[in-house]
Order: structure tokens, then C-alpha cells, then sequence
């Protein structure tokens, strides 16, 4: 026991030591901070890595839209393509050679200039190197010159406007990167390099992961000075921790909440909450089958199984009927509790200028007896005992084979809603939840009749469209569907120079896809954010209606944000600031620890002296 | 020879049960399908001769017996290959990660270890006491306590409400060194450390309660009474080191769990550690990590089982002879 006793005094001990010189030593770090105007903003997630061909998820895009530059920005008002390092490409008159003057103001972090060749490199580097991620943005075999170093001309097998898609592509030091050129795609991706040479706003200067990555502000950039010296992304392991976060003023901005936890914000003043207009949609994505066809050519091999799609999907009715049975405002108000809209066509609002939004008397209302009806009309009058109508074709009821994926948000919850409806129109929907990795190796195989899944995009609709291309078959596409009709438009606006005549087009598209039902669009989800009003002002959303304020397409809120005027100056946790002391606290712990220890070792001596 | 034959018969079953698990690992991540498909639809947008080149990279290409060879041969090495995300060696983020596992995990096993064993003999001693009736009450209490659910109160309260203590991570981002920064560090372990030894220390004191409990009514506690050794030495010298075998075992088996991180708890505090490495490689279908996260905390959990095993043998020599 008195090795114990010894145990609690030494506790006692180090308690008191700590008490003694807490304060003094937190004092310093408060003053080491002062004058620093940082940003802090929370995250789920961490970036992957600092290497742009490793980009996985939202943080990466951020990191990689603040750190480097692109040949052309988004606007403010609809994301169209705007000056970045290009003020626009010309094209020649077969449009298959282009013309970008480069801007001569632009320079690396690390003081060197940036030239049409470092452009020029990238995009060769990208094409020599098989790196797939940015490849796509490079269509038709393109070469580059560069003539001198304001001028880079794009070369293009085929007519293209693949320049003012625009690629979304950082531009990459040709210093930094060259020696990389020619290795393997694994080393290339392997690289890392911290403080991060970029030509944005900001520079990545640190990161540890799993805790935060810092992003300084660089000088006299052409977009200009922020008033912020740096933006700190703490990564946070839950939501919740992360509201608490913004609660107490360690974080300035919280990115990325669960509707719930939005909702608890409600009510505080200091506390605004931003919803941003949604940018993917969830689907509903039939499987027309033609994988068994597809395979040898994309993999070289037959299919492990035979696919199993029902035949019946390849009737307009069922999949219209099917539509008209979605009651698509209860999947967001159960499923997404009100953070979502109801979905229509295939890209999301907020590419406002693409987005076709159908007419509300053009919508598939949510009418089980009109589904009911058209079933009927079409034939499928047979049921089974249990009430599921039999397809007359081939005799086979109407029983589908419904792959929901673990881990995509409100999918296992949509399907389940789904089969509930289909029940009133004599579909059965057979749920199966499966991970992600399941769900690929059904969608290869195409055994499944439809998953609930969902699809994202860039600013410009050409990656969202080509999915629904025939070719996409195995490479895209969610269940090999295939209309000549949507190829050759898909086709046209690829080489359509003239952005109405192109947004025409690309109108027309929609309007088949919605008609021709190869998906249903479910709903379009929304992301919600929150932020501190008493530490900044200046937030700008991006879209100008609607955006989001972070984690977008352009850096506007990082250059515009100022200390909020009413509450003086901003950047320091106000954990800190309003909160009790760290000595303090250290103070009272260490009390508590010597209470405790006191408590034992003077109950044992009562009890001892209670005995003797 | 008998603690011989004893000690060879632990080594024995600790080396069947770290084959077993090595042969159940491979299975294991062999059944959940082809990893490489994950990345098709991913930003990576793999093309299919791109995946070939992956699949051969790691190494999923070759017939399974081979594949079982080659991942023996590289376990026994250490060599875990490459995250599939990060594209790093999975070794280095363990060993970047471990760090901050063991100090949290590893404090809040010696402080509940301490406090578990002084409330469980005081309360034992002074049987049916207020003192014993409460800090029973509170042990149960704790420990039947759901950890996640304890760390969010304290998270609300402590960082959230009150503002006292950082909502999660290990360090804030001030540019700190030296014992501003060691300071710092504590003041980031003050939450999920509490939450932990809360969590451990009800199992601690129920334990050496029940323990010491036992020992008080066995002949040489009597025997030591009757022969007039005064209380205090009848606990401290006869009936402690008796009952503090189980409280041992249990401490030890304790440790060997760090290497599985506290992953709940790392996750409700943004604690940077295993735990938390282990939640971001199975949300990301990090399937290299995922597999090397658990072969390790496996032969960890078995390694401490076994040495628990041989010094309690050598502690309490009659286990040897059973």
C-alpha cells in the first residue's frame, strides 16, 4: 500500500507543477498567435493527399482550388467560364486550333514565373503519363505550342471547345514536376511536396494529417490581396464535435452539417446557417443489360455471372409507371429531412445556366393510380397470389432486384421507401443493401435490375451527359442504356462553339432523358454549412443565388472576408479569448486529482485508526 | 520442469491462435471482392488497363496460394504494402498513428489501473459502507456506461457549453514548441482521457473489490488475524498481493488492446490515432490498412495475453500446476 500512497502524491505533484506554470506557458501561445489573422474552418474530411493526381473528395478540391490556378475560372453568377490565366482562347475557323494569350502577371510561390510552356507541360504531362483523373478534359488527341511565353495554341485532331469546357486541370510547375515525367503513374502520384508550389492565392504550407492543413495567403496575387493572413482546415472526426467547435468559437466555419445539427443552431445570433443549392442528384438507374457484350471488349474477359436484368424494363410504361409511383417530396422530407429538393432532370440547379427545370405540369406527379392505369393499358393485368403483376411478354412478374450501396447517403432509405410504393402498383421492389465494392462488381456484371445510387459533376454538363452515351457501356454508364438520339446530340454539343446554341442542345438532351426515363432522378440533396457571424463578415456565395460559401468553384469568400466590425478583431479561438483560463482549468484538474488522492489515502487512515 | 512444460504449451497456443488469425485476415479481405474495382467510378477514373496495372501492383492478380504465400512472407516482414488512398506505405501511417494511440490509451490504462485498484480496496475493506455502497454504485455505473455517449456529454458540456477544453484533435494550429506545446498537448487529452478512464475505472474497482473480497475470507487472512497482526499489515502484506493477481491480469490484458486504438473514442474527439486511422481506411474501403490495423492489434491482444499468462505462472505458481 504504500506504493500507492507514494502513486497519489506523485500525482498530486505533477498535478500542482502543471498548475504552476500552465498559465505562464498558454500566455506565451496567445501572444505568439497575436496579429495573425487566421481563418479556422472545420471539416469531416481530410485532404487524401497533397498530390493533385491523388484528389479524391471535397477537401483535396478545395486545397487544390486555393494552392494552384486553372486556364479558366467560374463566374460568380453561373459558373460559366471566366478569366483565370487566359482571358479566353480563340478559336480558328475549323475551331480545331485554339489561341490562349496568357497573362504575364502570374507567378510560382517559390518566385518563378508562370508561362504559357508550364500550361503547355501540364497537359502534355497529364496525356504522355496516362493519368487519368484530368485526361478527359484533353478530348481528341490535343498538342500544344507555345510560341513565346504569353501565347499557348492548342491543337486538336477533331473540331473541339474542349478549351473552354474548361479543363479542370491545376496548372503545375513544369521546375517542380518535370523530373517526374516519363516515371510511373504510382511514383507520380506517390510525390509530395510541403510547402506546396502552386500559383493561387493561398499556399499549402502544412499538414498534419488527421488534425488540420494550413494555407497561407501569398502576396500581390492577381486576384488580389485577402485581408486573411491564412486558412486553417481542422478535420474533425464527427459533426457534433464540430458544432461544438463553432459553439464555443474554436472554428469560424463548419462545412458539411447533418440536417439535425443544423437545425440545433437555430436561434443562436451568433451563428448563420447556409444551405447550398445542390450539386449531384440521387438516382434511380434501371439496368437495360449489354454488360455480358461489353465486357471482353473493356476487360478482355467474359463476365463472371450472366447478367440479370428484368425484360420488362425495357418497357417505357413500367419505367413511367414506376416514376409516377415516387412520391419524390417524401424522400426529402423523411429521408433528407428537408435538405434536399425534389429532383427532375440529371443536372443539378445550380449549373443554372444548363439546368432544364420541367415544368410542373410536365412533372411525373406522384399518382399511384395513374401508374395503376398505365400498367393496366400496358398489358400487365396478371398477378400473381401476392399481387405482383406479371409481365405478359415474358411471363415473368414483376419482382426487381433493387442494389442499395451501405455507404451512399439516403440510398438504403429511398429504396426501402421505393418498395413500400411499388407495393400500391403491383411491383415488388427486392432491397438488397451491399457495399461499395459489392455494388460495383453487380453494376460490372449487370446483375442487378436497378440501384439507387447517385452522380455529381463539374460546372460544364459534358461529364454528366456522357453517361447516358451508348458507348459508356462498363465506362460511365449505370446500366448500359442506349439511345442514338441522345448520342448524336451528346456528339453536336461537343462541338458546338456557340454556348446558347449549345445550352439548346444540351436542353434537348435533358428533355429526352426525362421523357425516356433511363433514370429516375430521385432528389438533388443539399449541403449545409454554418459560420460564425462575430469573428468575420464578407462570406460571398458562388453561385451568386444559392451557393455555397466555401468548398466551391471559386475563392471569393477566402479574398473578401474582413474581421466583423461590430465585435473588434477576429482569428483567435475565442476558447481563448471569453472562455476560462487554461491555467485556471489545468488548476482546477489538478485539484480534483489531489482531492481524490487525498480522499483515499485519509479515508484509509480513518479506517486504519477506526481498526487499531 | 514443470513451468517449462507450462511455458511452452503458452507459447504454443499463442502461436496457433496468431496462425489462425493471420490465415483468417487474408481470407477475410479476399471474400469482401476485388478492391481495385472501387477505384473505376472514383476520381481516379481507372481505366481497365490502368487496374490491371493496380491489380498486379498489389499484388491480387496472382492464384490465391501464391497470394497467401507472398502475404505471409511480407506479414512476417512488416511489409504491409501501400494505402490504396494515399497511395503511402501503410507501415508509415501506423507508425505516424501509434504515437498518439499509445499515449492516449496507455494514460488512461494507468490512471484507472491506480484509482480502479484504491477505490475497489477501500471499498472491499470497509464492506457495506456508505463509501463501499457508492463507489459500487458508481463503478457499475461506469462501466455499464456506453464510452461514445459519455465522450459526447463531457464533449457538450466541457467544450461546446462551457468553452473550457478544445472540441477534438491533439494540438490546436498555433505555431507552439517546447512546453507550450507539450501543455498543449495535455490540454487536447484532458476529454477523451477522462472519458476513458471512466470508462476503464468501474471495471478496475469492481474487480479488485470482488477480489479482495475473497481473499478476506480465506484461512490465511483468519490465520493472520488470530495470530494478532494488526490490520493495516493483514491488508498491505496478506490479503492485497493476494487479490491484486486478477487486477493484474486484467491491466495487462488492458495494454494489449492499445494497438486497437480507441476507436470510438478517437473518432468522438478528432483524436489523430489508430482508432481513428482504422475508421478513415474502412469509410474509405482502405482495404491495405484496414488489413494491417487489425493483424497487428491481433498479434498485440496476443503477445500481452501471453506474457500475462507467463508472469501470472510465475506470480501464483499454483496456476502452474493446474
Amino acid at each position: 500500500m504504500r506504493g500507492m500512497r507514494r502513486a497519489s502524491l506523485a500525482l498530486g505533484l505533477a498535478a500542482a507543477v502543471v498548475t504552476g506554470v500552465a498559465g505562464a506557458a498558454f500566455g506565451q501561445a496567445d501572444e505568439a498567435d497575436e496579429g495573425q489573422l487566421t481563418l479556422h474552418v472545420g471539416a469531416i474530411d481530410d485532404i487524401v493527399s497533397v498530390n493533385v493526381f491523388k484528389a479524391c473528395c471535397t477537401a483535396d478540391y478545395e486545397m487544390m482550388l486555393l494552392n494552384y490556378n486553372m486556364l479558366h475560372g467560374f463566374s460568380a453568377e453561373d459558373l460559366s467560364p471566366v478569366e483565370e490565366l487566359t482571358p479566353g482562347c480563340e478559336p480558328s475557323e475549323d475551331s480545331m486550333t485554339w489561341t490562349c494569350p496568357i497573362r504575364d502577371d502570374a507567378t510560382w510561390h517559390d518566385g518563378e514565373p508562370l508561362t504559357s510552356e508550364d500550361i503547355a507541360f501540364t497537359y502534355r504531362f497529364i496525356l504522355d503519363n496516362k493519368l487519368t483523373t484530368f485526361s478527359d478534359y484533353l478530348p481528341y488527341n490535343p498538342t500544344f505550342e507555345t510560341p513565346d511565353a504569353t501565347t499557348l495554341i492548342w491543337h486538336s485532331e477533331e473540331p473541339t471547345i474542349a478549351p473552354t469546357v474548361p479543363p479542370y486541370i491545376p496548372i503545375l510547375p513544369e521546375h517542380v514536376w518535370s523530373e517526374l515525367d516519363g516515371k510511373p503513374a504510382k511514383e507520380i502520384r506517390a510525390f509530395e511536396q510541403i510547402p506546396l508550389v502552386g500559383s493561387g492565392p493561398f499556399q499549402l504550407t502544412e499538414w498534419k494529417s488527421g488534425e488540420f492543413w494550413r494555407m497561407e495567403a501569398v502576396d500581390d496575387h492577381f486576384f488580389g490581396t485577402p485581408t486573411i493572413d491564412e486558412v486553417v482546415f481542422h478535420v474533425y472526426g464527427n459533426h457534433e464535435a464540430m458544432v461544438q467547435a463553432l459553439n464555443s468559437g474554436e472554428i469560424d466555419f463548419a462545412y458539411d452539417l447533418s440536417p439535425t445539427l443544423a437545425r440545433s443552431l437555430e436561434g443562436d445570433d451568433n451563428i448563420e446557417v447556409n444551405v447550398q443549392a445542390a450539386n449531384y442528384h440521387t438516382n434511380l438507374a434501371f439496368n437495360f443489360g449489354g454488360q455480358a457484350k461489353a465486357h471482353p471488349d473493356v476487360y478482355g474477359t467474359p463476365p463472371a455471372t450472366d447478367e440479370t436484368n428484368h425484360p420488362a424494363l425495357h418497357d417505357h410504361d413500367v419505367r413511367l409507371a414506376i416514376a409516377h409511383a415516387i412520391d419524390k417530396q417524401a424522400l426529402v422530407d423523411t429521408v433528407f429531412q428537408g435538405f434536399a429538393e425534389p429532383g427532375d432532370t440529371f443536372i443539378s440547379p445550380d449549373k443554372v445556366f444548363w439546368h432544364l427545370d420541367v415544368p410542373q405540369e410536365e412533372e411525373y406527379a406522384f399518382d399511384p393510380e395513374e401508374a395503376n392505369r398505365i400498367l393496366d393499358e400496358a398489358g400487365y393485368t396478371e398477378m400473381t397470389a401476392d399481387g405482383v403483376r406479371i409481365d405478359p411478354e415474358s411471363g415473368e412478374p414483376l419482382v426487381l432486384d433493387i442494389v442499395s450501396i451501405s455507404n451512399s447517403v439516403g440510398s438504403a432509405r429511398s429504396a426501402e421507401l421505393m418498395a413500400g410504393w411499388m407495393e400500391e402498383i403491383g411491383i415488388r421492389f427486392d432491397v438488397r443493401v451491399v457495399s461499395e465494392s459489392k455494388a460495383y462488381e453487380e453494376w460490372e456484371n449487370g446483375t442487378f435490375d436497378a440501384y439507387v445510387w447517385g452522380w455529381g459533376g463539374d460546372p460544364d454538363p459534358d461529364f454528366n451527359m456522357s453517361v447516358y452515351i451508348s458507348s459508356q457501356c462498363l465506362g460511365w454508364s449505370d446500366g448500359c442504356y442506349s439511345n442514338p438520339e441522345l448520342d448524336q446530340l451528346y456528339d453536336e454539343q461537343r462541338q458546338t462553339f456557340d454556348r446558347e446554341a449549345r445550352k439548346e442542345i444540351v436542353h434537348e438532351f435533358q428533355q429526352i432523358h426525362y421523357q425516356e426515363i433511363p433514370e429516375v432522378v430521385l432528389v438533388y440533396p443539399q449541403t449545409i454549412s454554418a459560420y460564425r457571424t462575430d469573428e468575420w463578415e464578407g462570406y460571398v456565395p458562388t453561385p451568386s443565388d444559392g451557393g455555397g460559401l466555401l468548398f466551391g468553384w471559386r475563392t471569393d469568400s477566402y479574398m473578401n472576408l474582413k474581421p466583423a466590425t461590430a465585435e473588434g478583431p477576429a482569428g483567435g479561438p475565442v476558447a481563448d479569448e471569453g472562455g476560462m483560463s487554461t491555467g485556471l482549468l489545468v488548476g482546477i484538474g489538478a485539484i480534483v486529482v489531489v482531492a481524490v488522492a487525498a480522499f483515499v489515502v485519509m479515508g484509509r487512515r480513518r479506517s486504519e485508526e477506526d481498526e487499531a | 520442469m514443470r513451468s517449462r512444460r507450462y511455458l511452452l504449451r503458452k507459447v504454443l497456443q499463442a502461436a496457433a491462435t496468431l496462425a489462425f488469425v493471420l490465415a483468417f485476415n487474408f481470407v477475410l479481405f479476399r471474400a469482401v471482392g476485388d478492391p481495385v474495382k472501387l477505384l473505376i467510378r472514383s476520381s481516379l477514373r481507372l481505366d481497365p488497363q490502368e487496374q490491371a496495372l493496380l491489380r498486379e501492383e498489389f499484388g491480387i492478380d496472382d492464384p490465391l496460394p501464391q497470394q497467401f504465400v507472398n502475404y505471409l512472407g511480407d506479414s512476417l516482414r512488416g511489409e504491409f504494402g501501400y494505402s490504396f488512398i494515399s497511395g503511402r506505405p501503410v507501415i508509415e501511417s501506423i507508425t505516424e498513428k501509434v504515437w498518439p494511440t499509445i499515449l492516449l490509451v496507455g494514460t488512461a490504462t494507468i490512471l484507472s489501473t491506480l484509482f480502479g485498484i484504491m477505490i475497489g480496496i477501500k471499498g472491499a475493506w470497509s464492506r457495506g459502507s456508505a463509501f463501499d455502497t457508492t463507489s459500487l454504485l458508481g463503478s457499475l455505473t461506469l462501466y455499464s456506461m456506453p464510452e461514445g455517449w459519455l465522450g459526447m456529454i463531457l464533449l457538450i458540456t466541457f467544450a461546446g457549453t462551457l468553452g473550457w477544453l478544445p472540441a477534438g484533435g491533439i494540438e490546436s494550429s498555433d505555431r507552439l514548441s517546447g512546453f507550450a506545446h507539450i501543455l498543449d498537448l495535455a490540454k487536447h487529452l484532458v476529454l477523451p482521457c477522462l472519458t476513458l478512464t471512466l470508462g476503464y475505472i468501474g471495471e478496475f474497482a469492481i474487480i479488485m473489490r470482488s477480489s479482495l473480497l475473497e481473499v478476506m475470507g480465506e484461512d490465511f487472512v483468519q490465520t493472520a488475524r488470530a495470530k494478532g497482526v494488526r490490520d493495516k499489515d493483514i491488508r498491505r502484506k496478506h490479503a492485497v498481493p493476494n487479490a491484486l493477481l486478477p487486477t493484474f491480469t486484467l491491466a495487462f490484458y488492458s495494454v494489449g488492446f492499445i494497438l486497437g486504438g480507441a476507436v470510438l473514442i478517437e473518432q468522438v474527439f478528432s483524436y489523430p490515432g489508430l482508432g481513428q486511422l482504422t475508421y478513415q481506411a474502412i469509410d474509405r474501403n482502405d482495404y491495405p490498412v484496414i488489413q494491417a490495423v487489425f493483424l497487428l492489434s491481433s498479434a498485440t491482444v496476443i503477445l500481452f495475453n501471453l506474457l500475462a499468462d507467463i508472469l501470472y505462472g510465475y506470480l501464483d505458481p499454483r496456476v502452474k500446476e493446474a
